[in-house]
Parts: structure tokens; C-alpha cells; sequence
């Protein structure tokens, strides 16, 4: 590399005084302020992302065994397993005294049994992990990306390329992670290459999910069936949205990430009203005019895309930066739609 | 050799600490950093922007603490002071030194830095903020005790672990090193018979000679360094006391008692005991965090020479950190300093493409220092920052070349080559290019003539602030200072 002419330390005046010596011509060219700039870059926290923390607090990411019910819990079960424990010994041992192949073939069965629960237990624990990892990953995205902060922003792209390890397009995310220098861009490049597609496909499973409800609502003959039907197509949607952000909720983590999806659910029932509360009360009032049951069936629809909206901020790994989050009206148009065609 | 006043004296500070922890929610914020290194301007930046920021964001004025979360998420409602804690403490002239920066009396042309002080001192800052955590909005208030002091009085810190006779060695050991500075001293040391009968006269002189040394390795061009004990710089109203009149001797094996060595190394021990002690008991062990202001750039200015006795200095400034950690009873009972941060001030004196630069320098400074908190459980981070921006940027077009620079007004008396500013007109300067590679500034040695130097970094006045309508000044612009109080106070504001 051919070495630079060294650049003294110079002085230009701005004001030509009579005094001063002539010197060469020179121009002043006026940059952006750069500390503004940054101010502008830091796009204030919204509420949006704060309301998603606070979900993902009290459900996911909550330690649930330092409480009274969690104690009260294992301590119960711990009992119980006892009691079983005993009671199967007992029933071993009377089985092998009344004959050896007999007890031998209950003692495998039953250590089959034990096997396949730790392994089930295991499994359960992994998704619990799996899905408050990624919460945590959403918490320090956002914390990176307000602080601009490199390092971070590096290690979190890695961790979120090795969750989404199987859909392969992570290796190009975390090459990039060794070009590109500024923490806020590298964020908004993963989440751009990452998280954008699978966005796409959690927008189609909410809209296949209303569809179905407020389909299976308007044609249902028993008001029972149809709200069995939204209350499993509203849990089989949020447990395929966690699968889709790379979460394996089994049954507990299930139950947490339901509470998180309750809590922001609450949370965000307020600040919507502007957004859709009034759409839903016009489209249900005019839809009722048309039919009661079809009017039914757009209010459960509604519902069930506002539960999987919630589901996909609480389990989405990064929060909604590049694009802004969807609203009712982008993953469910055809509830809004039908009013006008009808 | 933990002694028994060792002993009661940690459990005080043990029993001082638990009382901040139940007494409520406070955090002791520590301010430091050598002489010239910007410690008023910071408090002073730091209270204005917080006492004023709910006000300013209430009338729509734009945030100038982006960065800083509880007020960019609009959850800091209120700030003011409050009558501090420690009532043996000088308050810290907020006021007065508001004053003097923005202008006496509201006379904006007479505006100038305000004196540097040499004494401790505090102020507390009450906040209100909203929590994030609750889903509701519950209102929450932190206490934070902004504590001023010299960063050469943590220096001194060290002494508390060494015994008069080790202090002795090391500080001849060291004076050796700086030959030619001292040599007078360390010359009528050497003279002196440490086992005769002590002698007042002797005491004295060798004490001034010492404190002349000492001096001497303040002024220029090795501006940066500092050595323990710094009292002796800064003796306030100790000037003159049997506490500052000691000084190294070369010690023989033992000493006679009523020796000239016997009356310093009492001396000696009442330093410790009525100047350093008190120090670290009363506040320096009960702070939480620690922001350290190093002025690079003057030690960039000085030459590598001054930079390598800098880095020599923040060392030893962290060793300050580790002090008492080998008591049982303190380890146990101390929540301390969990957070330091190291600024370098004044980076408005050089175009923002060099703020990397200028912050790689300061990670290679203190290095040494950041491996060793790893150990202490703090977690450390590095910034350039300037608590007032005197300067704006611009790109200076010549012969082809687009040369980033500042556009402000240097203060009369400051030069660049040749040229000597009158403190009256604006200039843009083009400050030079610090090395992409840090090593490079500490190497090398062009402190014979600094007309050679690559980077030549001047001190600006400062900007004129506006006013509202009742005549209060507005908060200044900065830089980086809503990270260094995001770092530093983020964590308590959630």
C-alpha cells in the first residue's frame, strides 16, 4: 500500500479580516449534523414492543416454580409420584410371586413406561427452553438495536441463524456478519433475510385460521360446535406459529406462551380500539343486518386473527422493525371485504 | 495486617451500606477523572438535561436524550434537586457554575468553562419515572447522589495497602524511572541519615523537595501523570500540617524509635488514617457506579511520552477498585461499584469519522484496567463523549481534498502551527487524522517539537445557550451523553 501524504492539522477562516495572510482558495461544505442523525436512527421505543416485553414477562419467560403454586404443584406431585412408586413396587413384587415371566414382563413395560416419560419430560423441558431463548432473543434485539451496539447485534444474528438452522438461508445471514460493521444494519438485514419469510407464512396461517372459524361458524347447526372449533383452531394456530418462529412448545410451554398471548392480548384489547374495535362492531352490525349467523362468524374470525396476531409478536424472535407490525385489517381483508361485496 | 480499627471500620462502611439498601432507593454515582478532564461540565450537563428533559418534552421540544430509554419511551415525568445526604460534604455549586458557563447574568458573551475544583462534592438528584415492568402505570423515584472528586485521590487508594516502607521503595523505584525530574530530591534523600534523631527542618525540606517533584510531573509536557499522595498537590486546608510534611526515605533494616524515619512513617500512617481512610470509607467504598473522565486529547497533544504515563496512571486508578478486596467482612457486605464507565471528553474537539479512533485509543489505554474488573464482577464500557458540544462539522473542500473538520471558536491563546486564536472569531479546523491503529499514538517521540505532530487538538469556548422565555437556559448540545447515562443509570430506570 503506497503510504498517504500526511494531512497537517490546518486552519480556514471563515471571515476574510484585512489582517490575515491570502492563502489558497477553499471550499466549506456543510454535512449533516451526525448527532441528529443518530437521534433520528433511534426510533423511539413504541408501546407496541413495550406491551410485547411485558407479554413475554409474565408468561414465557416467567419462572413459574418460585411461587406458591408452583410449589404447591411439586410438592403434590412429589407426593403422588411416591404413592405410585410404592403402589408399583407392591404390585411387582405380588407379581413375581405369583409368577417370575409375569413380573418380568410388568417390570419391562413399566421401565418402557418410565423411559419414554423422561424422555417426554426432557422433551418438554427442551421447548420450554427453546421458546424462552426466544424470548429473550426478542428482549436483546431490541436492546441492541437501540444501542447500536455491534458485538451484540453479532453474537444474537449467530444465535438466531442456529435456531432457524434447518431452513437453510442462514449461512448468507451469518457471512454477512462478518462484512457488515454497524450493529443496526446487521439487525435489519437478519430480520429482512430471516424473519421476513416466515412472517409470510404466519400472515397465511392467521388468514387460513379465520377463514376456517368464521366460515365453520355461519354454516354450523349447534352453537356448541362452533365454539369447540374456534377454541381449537385458536390453540392450534398459536402452537403453529411458535413451531414456525423455530419454538417447539410441548405441553407446559404451551400453557406459558398461552398466558404470554393472554397477557398481551389484554394489554393490547386497549390500544386498538382506534385500529379495529370500530371495524368490528360496523362489520359485525352489518353483517347481522344480513344474517345473524354470518355476523357470528366475522366476530369469531376477527377474534381469532387478533389471537394470532398476539401469538406472532410473542413468538416472533426480533420485534417489528423494518416493516411495521401487521394490523387485523392485512391478515384477515376477506372479514372486511365480504361486508362490501353482500 | 488487618488491624482492629481495619476491622471496625469495614463494619461500618458494611453497616453504611445497609442502611443506603433498606433506606430506600438511591444509587451513589461517582464522577471522576484527573485534573482538566471535564468533571464539572458533566455534572453540570448531566443535572441540566435531567432536571429539564420531562419539562422540554412536555412543551414538544425535540429529545435530545434519544439514546437514554426511560426518557425516549416518555417515561421520565419529573427531575430536581434535592437537599444531598451528607451534610460534612461541600454541596457541588450547580448553580454558580451554570452561571459561569452560560454567561453571568444572563450576559451570554462573557460565557467561559468554569474553574476546575479541586475539593469534593456533591449533589443529589431526585428523578420520577414510570416502571415498565407493570402493566399498569405505577409511578417509581430514584434517588441518584452525584459524588465529584479528584481522580487523584484514588491514587491514593493504594496506599491503604502499603505499609511506609514499601511505599518508599516504590516511589524512589519510580522517581528513578522519570530522571531528570526529581533528581534534586531524590539527591538530598539520599543524604539524609534515616536512623538520626528526627529533625523538623530536615522533615520539611525533604517534604517541599517532594512535593516540588510531584508538581513537577503535573506541569508539561507529561501533563497526564499523577502519582500518590495527592494531597500533596491539593492540600486544601491540610496545607502546612504534619500530614503532608513526609516523604520517601531510603529506609535502612530497621527503624530506631524518635529516627527521622520513626516521625515519617507516623506521618506517613496519620495520612493514611485521617486523609485516605475517611476518603474511602465515606465515599468511595459506597459508590455504585463510576464514570472515570480522561482528557485524551491533551495527552494526545502532549505526545506518546505523556500517553504511556496516562495508561500508566488509569492502571493505577483501577487498582484503586480492587482496595479492601481481601477483607472477609467487606466482600461480604458490599453491593459496590458495579458499572464504570470511561468517557473521553471533549470529542467535539475532532470530527465524529474520528470518534472510533478516539475510542480505540481509549480501549488501548485502559486495557489493562478492563481485564482486571473482569475479575472485580463490574462491566466496563468505553465512550467519547462531550457532556457540552462547542463545535459544529463541516467537510472542508481544498485542491481536491474533502477534509472532515470543526467549525467553532477557539479559546484566545490556543495555536495551531503558527497561527495564535484571539478568542473572538470562528474558524473551521482541520485537527488532523488520528491512526486507524492505536499502537501507533504510543509509540515514537515527537514531544521536542509539537509543530510536527500529525493531530493538534485546541480547546473551543462554549456555544451560547439558548433561553426560554423566563430567562432559564436551555440544556446544551452534547454528545453521547444520553449513552453514558443509559450505561450508567439505565438499568435502575426500568
Amino acid at each position: 500500500m503506497p503510504s498517504k501524504p500526511k494531512l497537517k492539522p490546518q486552519v480556514f477562516h471563515l471571515e476574510r479580516s484585512e489582517g490575515a495572510p491570502r492563502r489558497a482558495a477553499f471550499t466549506i461544505e456543510s454535512v449533516a449534523d451526525f448527532v441528529e442523525m443518530e437521534a433520528a436512527s433511534v426510533a423511539t421505543v413504541d408501546p407496541t414492543e413495550r406491551a410485547v416485553e411485558a407479554a413475554q414477562r409474565r408468561g414465557i419467560v416467567k419462572n413459574a416454580l418460585v411461587s406458591w403454586g408452583g410449589l404447591f404443584f411439586s410438592a403434590a406431585g412429589g407426593f403422588i409420584l411416591v404413592v405410585v412408586g410404592n403402589w408399583l413396587a407392591g404390585l411387582i413384587g405380588g407379581l413375581f410371586a405369583r409368577s417370575p415371566v409375569l413380573g418380568l414382563a410388568a417390570l419391562v413395560l413399566g421401565g418402557l413406561a418410565i423411559f419414554a416419560l423422561v424422555v417426554l419430560a426432557a422433551r418438554e423441558i427442551f421447548g420450554i427452553l427453546r421458546q424462552s431463548k426466544i424470548a429473550r432473543l426478542h428482549m436483546d434485539f431490541a436492546t441492541a438495536r437501540a444501542a447500536d451496539d455491534r458485538d451484540a447485534a453479532r453474537r444474537l444474528v449467530a444465535e438466531l441463524a442456529a435456531l432457524q438452522q434447518k431452513r437453510g438461508k442462514s449461512a448468507r445471514v451469518l457471512e454477512l456478519t462478518r462484512e457488515i460493521i454497524d450493529g443496526r444494519d446487521l439487525i435489519d438485514i437478519a430480520e429482512r433475510e430471516l424473519i421476513l419469510p416466515l412472517d409470510r407464512e404466519v400472515r397465511r396461517e392467521i388468514a387460513g385460521a379465520a377463514k376456517r372459524v368464521s366460515m365453520v361458524t355461519a354454516i354450523s347447526p349447534r352453537a356448541l360446535i362452533d365454539v369447540a372449533f374456534v377454541a381449537a383452531q385458536a390453540l392450534l394456530l398459536i402452537r403453529r406459529i411458535a413451531e414456525i418462529y423455530g419454538g417447539r412448545p410441548g405441553f407446559f410451554g404451551f400453557l406459558k406462551l398461552m398466558r404470554s398471548v393472554g397477557a398481551h392480548l389484554a394489554v393490547t384489547g386497549g390500544v386498538a380500539v382506534g385500529d379495529s374495535l370500530l371495524q368490528q362492531v360496523l362489520g359485525h352490525g352489518i353483517a347481522a343486518k344480513i344474517s345473524a349467523r354470518l355476523g357470528e362468524g366475522v366476530l369469531n374470525g376477527l377474534l381469532t386473527a387478533r389471537v394470532g396476531l398476539s401469538a406472532m409478536a410473542v413468538c416472533r424472535p426480533m420485534p417489528f422493525v423494518v416493516g411495521p407490525p401487521p394490523a387485523i385489517g392485512d391478515v384477515a381483508p376477506f372479514l372486511f371485504r365480504s361486508e362490501k361485496k353482500t | 495486617m488487618p488491624s482492629f480499627s481495619d476491622f471496625l471500620s469495614d463494619a461500618g462502611i458494611a453497616a453504611r451500606n445497609l442502611i443506603d439498601l433498606f433506606s430506600g432507593r438511591t444509587l451513589r454515582l461517582g464522577v471522576t477523572g484527573l485534573a482538566g478532564a471535564g468533571k464539572t461540565i458533566f455534572v453540570i450537563a448531566l443535572v441540566q438535561h435531567l432536571t429539564l428533559a420531562a419539562r422540554l418534552a412536555a412543551l414538544g421540544e425535540k429529545n435530545s436524550l434519544p439514546v437514554f430509554r426511560v426518557h425516549a419511551e416518555g417515561r421520565l415525568t419529573g427531575g430536581r434537586l434535592e437537599p444531598q445526604p451528607d451534610d460534612a460534604v461541600p454541596r457541588f455549586a450547580y448553580e454558580r457554575h451554570l452561571d459561569a458557563l452560560t454567561g453571568p447574568q444572563g450576559r451570554g458573551e462573557d460565557r467561559a468553562w468554569p474553574p476546575s475544583t479541586k475539593r469534593i462534592s456533591e449533589l443529589r438528584l431526585a428523578l420520577e419515572f414510570e416502571r415498565t415492568a407493570s402493566l399498569g402505570r405505577n409511578g417509581a423515584a430514584l434517588s441518584i447522589d452525584i459524588v465529584d472528586y479528584p481522580g487523584e485521590w484514588l491514587l491514593d487508594l493504594t496506599l491503604l495497602d502499603k505499609s511506609y516502607r514499601r511505599w518508599s521503595e516504590e516511589s524512589l523505584a519510580a522517581a528513578e524511572a522519570r530522571a531528570p525530574l526529581g533528581g534534586e530530591w531524590r539527591d538530598y534523600v539520599q543524604s539524609l541519615d534515616a536512623n538520626a534523631p528526627a529533625d523538623e527542618d530536615a522533615a520539611q525540606r525533604a517534604a517541599a523537595l517532594f512535593k516540588s517533584y510531584l508538581q513537577a510531573c503535573r506541569a508539561v509536557p507529561l501533563a497526564a501523570s499523577a502519582l500518590p499522595p495527592g494531597r500533596f498537590l491539593t492540600p486544601g486546608d491540610l496545607e502546612g500540617s504534619p500530614l503532608l510534611t513526609f516523604s520517601p526515605l531510603k529506609l535502612e533494616a530497621d527503624a530506631r524509635p524518635n529516627s527521622l524515619a520513626a516521625a515519617m512513617e507516623r506521618r506517613y500512617e496519620a495520612y493514611r488514617a485521617h486523609v485516605v481512610r475517611p476518603f474511602f470509607r465515606d465515599h468511595f467504598a459506597r459508590l455504585d457506579r463510576q464514570i472515570v473522565l480522561v482528557d485524551v486529547l491533551a495527552a494526545l497533544n502532549a505526545g506518546p511520552l505523556a500517553l504511556r504515563d496516562l495508561e500508566r496512571t488509569l492502571g493505577d486508578v483501577l487498582d484503586a477498585f480492587r482496595t479492601g478486596k481481601n477483607s472477609i467482612l467487606s466482600s461480604l457486605l458490599r453491593p459496590r461499584i458495579d458499572k464504570i464507565l470511561f468517557a473521553a471528553t471533549k470529542a467535539d474537539h475532532l470530527n465524529h469519522v474520528s470518534h472510533d479512533r478516539l475510542e480505540a485509543i481509549l480501549r488501548r489505554l485502559t486495557a489493562r484496567a478492563i481485564a482486571r474488573a473482569e475479575n472485580l464482577g463490574a462491566s466496563i464500557d468505553v465512550v467519547a463523549l462531550a457532556a457540552v458540544r462547542a463545535t459544529r462539522e463541516a467537510n472542508v473542500g481544498r485542491g481536491g481534498a474533502l477534509l472532515p473538520a470543526v467549525i467553532g471558536m477557539p479559546i484566545q491563546g490556543e495555536r495551531i502551527g503558527d497561527e495564535t486564536f484571539d478568542g473572538e472569531t470562528e474558524v473551521a479546523i482541520f485537527p488532523g487524522q488520528l491512526p486507524d491503529d492505536p499502537d501507533a499514538v504510543f509509540t515514537g517521540d515527537w514531544t521536542a517539537d509539537p509543530r510536527e505532530a500529525e493531530y493538534r487538538f485546541v480547546r473551543f469556548r462554549p456555544p451560547i445557550a439558548a433561553r426560554d422565555a423566563a430567562g432559564t437556559p436551555l440544556p446544551l448540545p452534547h454528545i453521547r451523553l444520553d449513552r453514558a447515562l443509559q450505561f450508567l443509570l439505565g438499568d435502575r430506570l426500568r
